[in-house]
């Protein structure tokens, strides 16, 4: 029964898989960020009605979240590579085929896939900042860059974020598929490790707590930078007058103090007030 | 001078302007006045080119600005947004900036002032409006008559040659009418060109050097308020006064 389930092991091997944590978070990240800078692009070319792009862009998408991302990596895996040695026969080029490191394969898949899905967040974003917002920029005589990067995208980015969130949340786990680029992230690095010790079973269980713990750091840190962005509840104070405020609390306390010192016939109202107010 | 030549705007098959020609002198406070539905708005949109022109040109700095799709260079329209400031019914602040950051917007990106500079002359151009206090409050801070005030302090801090009011009032509380109205009356005393779409007529006939009365897309009368409001010529701005004058009036009087 000792045998059956070692809770022990469990533990032991997270050092040993958090050592490939690094893999795994650049495959997310960058992928994430070229995800944003394409999803971005096809974002701008729905909203504009750029023709053909924007027939391609719907084909694009439709593909991409048409088909499951574990062929789309197949397919980058398999199809660059034939691509590439397309492009060495006919143009006469010379391309290191077996140069290409593997992660590039994820990656490119990985961050098309999420490109997709981000374009319409963003989009729908865009698209939810005030068209009079964007007249002010211009009557002010700002160009349509400035505007969108001034005025448009911080406010749709506080629409976008609860949605952008999410989507990274799916990319890190989208990563642990990666192992069929022959990227040996940390679910590759776990199988290897379940490979050589025979407990499969533990080695999936450490990777659940990884998974689990790096989602919960990133909902904090959304949560975090949800309240950064966002405009304030209630009139911003400027520092200067906050420490008046707090000064003239702490004199006013003072003043009580002394009165009591001194006797006067006020304390005593004053203490009751107090009194009065700390239950209140 | 800023003059405004052949205006034409139709929205499919409806005729809102119609061959407008329009010269603006130096210092001139137009009032645009008329029925709902002639095309006040859409001239001073047309003006600013938010709305795109069937025909049309702003002659600005003796240069003439196209209007009309593919007449329009880039740059003169850089020069046309930079000389006309533009005043919205719905204030249309930057909604993620303080009262301070929009007005200091502009001068910014677009004057490329110094960030120092630029925030020292919006302090001042909020003090003209009476929002110093205001300097560090969200647009969801401040009710629609600051809002407003701030908006107009926008529009002046870019210096404009030309300062458009599009219904600045219509969209307030009663009770917060007449601070904007004194803003705006600041406005004019201070010595900005401007031309103002209001429903306000008393406002209009003491701050307005000229009150232009537009139907059907036509200007039909232009002249001072004097003219306009006690010896219209045409029967039909006769008819728009009458009306107005009976909504202003007492029914009777004891």
């Amino acid at each position: 029964m000792s045998n059956f389930f070692q809770v022990k092991t469990v533990f032991e091997n997270i050092p040993e898989i958090i050592k490939y944590l690094p893999i795994t978070l650049e495959l997310a990240v960058v992928s994430f960020l070229i995800s944003l800078l394409v999803g971005l692009i096809l974002a701008l070319i729905k909203i504009k009605r750029i023709p053909v792009l924007l027939q391609a862009t719907n084909v694009f998408i439709s593909v991409i979240r048409g088909t499951p991302v574990l062929v789309q990596l197949y397919v980058a895996y398999f199809g660059i590579p034939m691509f590439l040695k397309y492009i060495n026969l006919q143009y006469g080029t010379n391309w290191n085929v077996n140069g290409v490191p593997a992660i590039l394969y994820a990656i490119v898949a990985l961050s098309l896939n999420q490109a997709a899905y981000n374009a319409e967040t963003l989009r729908a974003a865009l698209q939810s900042v005030e068209k009079g917002q964007i007249e002010a920029a211009t009557t002010l005589g700002m160009t349509p860059l400035q505007t969108l990067i001034r005025i448009v995208i911080p406010e749709a980015f506080t629409v976008a974020l609860p949605s952008l969130s999410n989507s990274f949340i799916a990319m890190i786990k989208s990563t642990s598929l990666a192992f069929v680029c022959a990227v040996v992230d940390m679910t590759a690095a776990g199988k290897i490790i379940g490979g050589r010790t025979y407990r499969y079973f533990e080695v999936y269980v450490s990777l659940a707590i990884i998974y689990w713990i790096i989602t919960i750091v990133i909902e904090q840190a959304e949560k975090l930078i949800e309240r950064k962005i966002r405009v304030p509840e209630d009139v911003p104070v400027p520092k200067k007058q906050k420490e008046e405020r707090i000064e003239e609390h702490v004199t006013g306390n003072k003043i009580r103090a002394n009165r009591k010192e001194a006797g006067d016939p006020g304390s005593e109202s004053v203490k009751e007030i107090q009194a009065e107010r700390s239950f209140g | 001078m800023i003059r405004v030549r052949n205006l034409s705007k139709k929205f499919r098959q409806n005729v809102v302007l119609d061959d407008i020609n329009l010269d603006i002198n130096q210092g001139d406070v137009i009032a645009v006045i008329g029925p709902s539905g002639t095309g006040k708005s859409t001239l001073l949109r047309c003006i600013e080119r938010l709305e795109v022109p069937e025909s049309g040109t702003v002659e600005i700095e003796d240069r003439v600005i196209g209007l009309a799709p593919g007449k329009a260079r880039r740059k003169d329209l850089s020069l046309l947004h930079r000389s006309c400031g533009m005043v919205f019914q719905n204030w249309n602040l930057f909604y993620k900036k303080t009262a301070l950051e929009n007005v200091m917007e502009g001068m910014v990106t677009v004057k490329k002032i110094p960030k120092a500079k630029a925030r020292e002359i919006a302090l001042s151009y909020l003090d003209k409006v009476g929002l110093s206090d205001r300097a560090g409050h969200y647009p969801r801070h401040l009710s629609g008559g600051q809002q407003q005030r701030v908006a107009i302090a926008r529009a002046m801090a870019m210096e404009p040659g030309l300062l458009l009011f599009d219904e600045p009032t219509s969209a307030l509380d009663p009770e917060l009418v007449g601070e904007v109205l004194d803003t705006i009356r600041q406005a004019a005393d201070a010595g900005y060109t401007m031309i103002l779409v209001s429903h306000e007529m008393n406002f209009v006939r003491k701050v307005a050097n000229r009150v232009i009365f537009l139907e059907n897309g036509h200007i039909i009368e232009d002249g001072t308020p004097k003219e306009i409001f006690s010896n219209p010529k045409s029967e039909r701005l006769r008819q728009f006064i009458m009306k107005i004058d009976r909504l202003q009036e007492p029914d009777y009087v004891i």
